[in-house]
């Protein structure tokens, strides 16, 4: 009998559309994955996961053929399982205790995925009534701002999310695309987290001319600040500012906003036939696939070594296969222009490893007389974010640290205006979805046990 | 959350006017600041100023040119009819006080963004002196409002057929000559504004003038409408849109500008003006001169 696989979309097929590339997880399969999984004993183990998800008993549940058991059991510390089933970089699955068995390359991310697309409950979740009279305001609706809801309304709080953009979601919506996050996985989502009693308000803008203590008059208790970041970064490359030059955000907006064939025919901002994106976190992964999906010949560009992608490994194989071209190793230097002014080329020069100094360490360092040219119409720069810097107009008394995020005290994650709380991406540097999420998570947790005191 | 047009009024040619029910921005947009309109869900979105605001209504107006797709969508849009999402008040409002004789210098449909400035500055005590410029008397927009919001207005036209004949800027080298200017707020076209940038450099006039780059996100997101002001990148939706004239290197500016306006050719025009080329080709003569 042929082995049990998980289909995925062909590589020819898939760069021609946007739909998501596993078609699915079979049952067979995933319960011979479970059982792979050694259990870890280990009591006081948090096996990776930030959130601090109970790994084993889910596993467990898994293996059993009980996926409703096993979705609840995540949901007791994940919001977002779905979510975090197909886009998080899954720390767990390094973690040492499933490192330490013969047992590597069991897929958690996957049987997450699996417990959430088949554990959903056929009946509606119970509604949880509104115990306390306070109410709570979350700008943001990215992921943690999502958590952070989903946990205060949990809690009996009645929280009110605030939305600038038409649609929920923040990154996840509008940095996401469709082939990595599909739209209704995540509306069904939103649908769970609306279902515990959270309101949701979209197109309202929060800044210069709605302060916090607007917030405070019309009754809210507390404010949750999670803004996330933008893209400001990488700005001293030479050639940053000239046409047809775009940051990754930009790409990824216009490819979430647009219906998908019209987006194939007539990208909004113009991209080249050549195409090279430079970066190596997910965005930078995500721009060269979705220029793939729009025919394009793509190289992706980043100074460090391919270990030092902070992509997961499925992923980056899946680009592979449908043609990315991988420069590693390789820094650019500037970007030169043609008559026009437009995009012509990146000059690059390889890096390598070198004793530096004394000192004996070996660290990376330009090859002497390794420069050269690549030919690109379209350069995306993708890495180096930086703060929101939204916030800022709520108030010059919001105190920011060096690196331009928000100062938050470490414990009760109240910044510089009282009531005024924040969390997720734009409070800390370079982090995943999971350490986001977490994040949301225990600024929730500080601002339920603030305001029962 | 949809906002639904309460009227619609065409002004000139290619410049039409929308009211639009939006009772959460119309109760907090200041003068300056500006919003990201989406006709349709896929669509593209669209800065645009807020012309004027009726708190009491509801209701904010929209004046602006059909110049690309985008706003041709919009401008045939009916009364009645919904708007997928206006987001905002967006960017930082005008810097708005009481300092003498101020000059708000506005071309085009500038005019609609310059008039909400001019209103407040009129309130806030100071003798406005404004100047509007227009390539001919049917495209000048909203002279009646701004008679009503400035001390004293002045109209200047390209080719002369209705007030003064010639450019703004060479107006508001007159009124330097006579008057004691504290400041002067603009918005148009980059080569009128830095004409404006440089007549009030060498009398050390501070001078506001409205960057308008192509924008994206309109939130601080996608980095699209990023400018250079005193040496260091920033983003125009975010800090601006107006800014200190004598600090912007319009030069980046300039550059910026062109890289979009590649963006906005519409491909089935484009289309069409290639076979034209093609039919001229090989009959010439056929389409006639």
């Amino acid at each position: 009998m042929a082995q049990i696989k998980p289909n995925f979309q062909p590589a020819v097929k898939r760069i021609k559309n946007f739909q998501e590339i596993a078609l699915g997880f079979p049952k067979k399969f995933m319960v011979d994955e479970a059982i792979r999984y050694s259990q870890c004993i280990d009591l006081d183990c948090d096996h990776g996961c930030p959130l601090g998800v109970d790994i084993p008993t889910f596993i467990r549940m898994v293996r059993e053929g009980d996926s409703v058991g096993a979705l609840a059991k995540i949901r007791e510390q994940n919001d977002l399982p779905a979510i975090c089933g197909r886009v998080c970089l899954a720390p767990c699955e390094k973690a040492s205790c499933a490192q330490a068995a013969d047992q590597a390359g069991v897929s958690i991310r996957a049987l997450e995925r699996y417990a959430s697309d088949h554990g959903r409950a056929r009946f509606a979740a119970k509604k949880v009534g509104i115990t306390t009279g306070k109410k709570v305001a979350v700008i943001g609706s990215g992921p943690a701002g999502l958590t952070a809801a989903s946990r205060l309304a949990k809690a009996g709080l009645k929280v009110t999310v605030h939305e600038i953009l038409p649609l929920l979601g923040g990154t996840l919506r509008y940095g996401l695309p469709e082939f990595r996050l599909p739209k209704n996985v995540l509306d069904a989502e939103i649908e769970e987290i609306r279902s515990l009693g959270v309101e949701f308000k979209t197109n309202f803008s929060v800044g210069q001319s709605m302060k916090v203590d607007q917030f405070l008059r019309e009754g809210y208790a507390a404010v949750l600040l999670t803004v996330g970041k933008n893209s400001l970064g990488l700005l001293d490359l030479p050639g940053a500012d000239l046409g047809g030059v775009y940051y990754s955000q930009e790409i990824l907006l216009s490819a979430n906003t647009h219906f998908e064939d019209q987006f194939k025919k007539n990208p909004s901002p113009r991209i080249g036939d050549k195409v090279v994106v430079i970066g190596s976190e997910n965005a930078a992964l995500d721009c060269s696939r979705v220029c793939l999906r729009l025919g394009r010949e793509v190289t992706l560009i980043f100074p460090g070594t391919p270990e030092d992608l902070k992509i997961y490994s499925d992923d980056l194989e899946h680009a592979k296969e449908e043609g990315l071209k991988i420069e590693a190793l390789t820094k650019p230097l500037s970007i030169l222009a043609d008559a026009k002014n437009f995009a012509a080329g990146v000059q690059c020069v390889r890096m390598d490893f070198a004793d530096a100094g004394e000192s004996g360490k070996w660290e990376l360092k330009p090859v002497p007389a390794s420069e050269y040219l690549v030919e690109a119409q379209t350069v995306i720069l993708a890495s180096g974010f930086k703060t929101n810097s939204a916030p800022l107009t709520l108030g010059s008394q919001l105190l920011l640290n060096e690196n331009g995020a928000i100062k938050i005290h470490s414990e009760t994650f109240l910044t510089s205006i009282p009531h005024l709380y924040a969390a997720g991406d734009s409070v800390q540097d370079a982090s995943s979805l999971v350490e986001v999420m977490a994040s949301g998570k225990k600024a929730a947790a500080a601002i339920i046990k603030s305001l029962k005191s | 959350m949809m906002f639904k047009i309460a009227n619609k009024q065409i002004l000139a040619k290619d410049v039409k006017r929308l009211d639009v029910k939006a009772p959460l921005i119309a109760a907090r947009v200041l003068p300056g600041q500006f919003v990201m309109i989406i006709t349709s869900e896929g669509g593209k979105w669209i800065p645009m100023a807020v012309a004027e605001s009726e708190p009491m209504r509801g209701l904010i107006t929209f004046i602006f040119q059909e110049v690309g797709p985008a706003t041709i969508e919009l401008g045939a849009m009916t009364i009645g009819e919904e708007i997928f999402s206006i987001i905002g008040p967006l960017g930082q409002p005008a810097v708005i006080e009481k300092s003498g004789v101020i000059v708000c210098l506005a071309t085009g449909v500038g005019t609609a963004h310059i008039l909400p400035i001019c209103k407040a500055l009129k309130k806030a005590g100071n003798k406005v002196i404004g100047i509007i410029g227009a390539k001919t008397k049917s495209s000048l927009t909203l002279e009646p409002q701004m008679r009503i919001s400035c001390n004293r207005l002045l109209i200047t036209t390209e080719d002369g057929t209705y007030e003064r004949r010639g450019l703004a800027s060479e107006m508001l080298k007159d009124i330097l000559s006579t008057e004691v200017v504290r400041k002067v707020y603009t918005v148009g076209s980059v080569d009128m504004m830095q004409a404006v940038c440089r007549l009030t450099k060498d009398k050390s006039i501070k001078t506001y003038v409205q960057l308008q780059p192509a924008m994206s996100c309109g939130i601080g997101n996608c980095g699209s409408c990023r400018v250079r002001v005193e040496g260091k990148v920033v983003l125009a939706c975010v800090s601006g849109p107006l800014f200190d004239g004598h600090n912007v290197n319009f030069e980046h500016y300039k550059t910026r500008l062109a890289a979009y306006r590649q963006n906005e050719i519409d491909p089935q025009q484009q289309e069409a003006d290639e076979m034209t080329r093609s039919i001229t080709k090989f009959f010439p003569g056929l389409l006639g001169k």
